[in-house]
């Protein structure tokens, strides 16, 4: 009997993030900017969207995949403003890129130029895997308190851009913008920040300027002469 | 939760290799969960000791070690251990790092017990 060790020194979800990769490139290529919106549960992912898809209507092309445990109530909400695909996770506390790649085929895989998926509500597990965004939000409502980003670091880390939603009720509950804004950007130094009420509409415009801003920027190095990429 | 994911995955690999290597005992697993990797190690651990038994002999050990996270300044250059979640290049203070080492699991090795000479396996 041999005893020996074979070195592997491997990224465990290498095949995953390699095949994440491969769908950026095909939505990007084609003009889709794919936007990872993840969030604690109830920070208002679903009514931002609504609040977008107004914004968008007859401007711009969204559709969204939206995840939970169960039901399929969000899909219920936006599909009288977008085409929208619930992916019910059955108990599994984020998505994973298979079942992404199902929802866009059960939409028929449209040429929209931004396809949102909203995660499910989750600080922790969904920071581990990439969808094939090409940009990665996190919302933190007022409600949640202003200590989250230190808390649950990998989410705050991995993140492109920060909204801050629920603006409304600031007044009402012990939250600071500033707090939240000074602990997100010790984790992530290069953070855009933003803040918006979706019920009332305020800060919306700024959010889908922002949006389109990305989309330019990140969708850039696709349009460019072969040699220059 | 995605610990279990993860392990699913872990194993699944394993189970390639040592295919790949013409089979054997599995006897440890050597793995590195970075700070930053999102796996909490005891319920790393936990979910192992479940499902390992399901892939190899429930003997198989994993020897889990954590490494701390190490980046690098997109400006000066230079290294650090990051602390505390301080994304910010101590020496130069420029926010723009880029981590190389803790943001991921890494599979490190694989022992196995195998009746095959280590020439035999080679050919």
């Amino acid at each position: 009997m041999n005893q020996r060790t074979i070195v592997v020194q491997r990224d465990v979800q290498a095949d995953q993030k390699a095949d994440a990769a491969v769908e950026r490139d095909r939505l990007g290529r084609r003009g889709t900017l794919v936007i990872n919106l993840l969030s604690s549960p109830g920070a208002g992912k679903t009514t931002l969207l609504e609040a977008t898809a107004r914004h968008f209507a007859g401007r711009r092309k969204m559709a969204v995949l939206v995840g939970d445990l169960e039901t399929d109530r969000d899909a219920q909400r936006l599909a009288p403003l977008v085409p929208v695909a619930q992916l019910t996770t059955g108990g599994a506390c984020h998505l994973e890129l298979p079942l992404v790649q199902r929802g866009l085929k059960a939409l028929g895989d449209p040429d929209v130029d931004f396809l949102f998926i909203e995660n499910v509500g989750n600080l922790v597990c969904p920071a581990s895997h990439d969808l094939g965004e090409h940009l990665r939000v996190v919302l933190i409502s007022t409600t949640e308190g202003d200590d989250k980003p230190g808390k649950y670091p990998k989410m705050f880390r991995t993140s492109q851009a920060m909204v801050i939603t629920k603006l409304d009720l600031l007044p009402h509950v012990p939250f600071s913008v500033e707090a939240v804004t000074q602990d997100a950007l010790r984790i992530q130094p290069e953070l855009d920040v933003l803040s918006n009420c979706a019920l009332d509409g305020s800060g919306i415009a700024n959010w889908c300027d922002f949006l389109e801003q990305q989309y330019q920027q990140r969708l850039a190095k696709y349009h460019e002469p072969a040699g220059n990429r | 939760m995605h610990e279990r994911s993860l392990v699913q995955n872990l194993l699944r690999q394993v189970a390639e290799i040592v295919a790949a290597e013409g089979g054997g005992q599995v006897t440890e697993i050597h793995v590195q969960a970075g700070d930053l990797s999102g796996v909490e190690p005891l319920l790393f651990q936990t979910a192992f000791d479940d499902m390992v038994s399901a892939v190899f002999s429930s003997d198989c050990q994993l020897a889990l070690e954590v490494v701390p996270v190490t980046a690098v300044c997109s400006q000066c250059g230079h290294q650090f251990e990051i602390v505390d979640f301080q994304f910010r290049c101590p020496a130069c203070q420029v926010g723009s790092v880029r981590v190389i080492q803790g943001d991921e699991v890494t599979l490190i090795s694989v022992t196995i017990n195998s009746n095959n000479s280590i020439e035999g396996v080679a050919s």
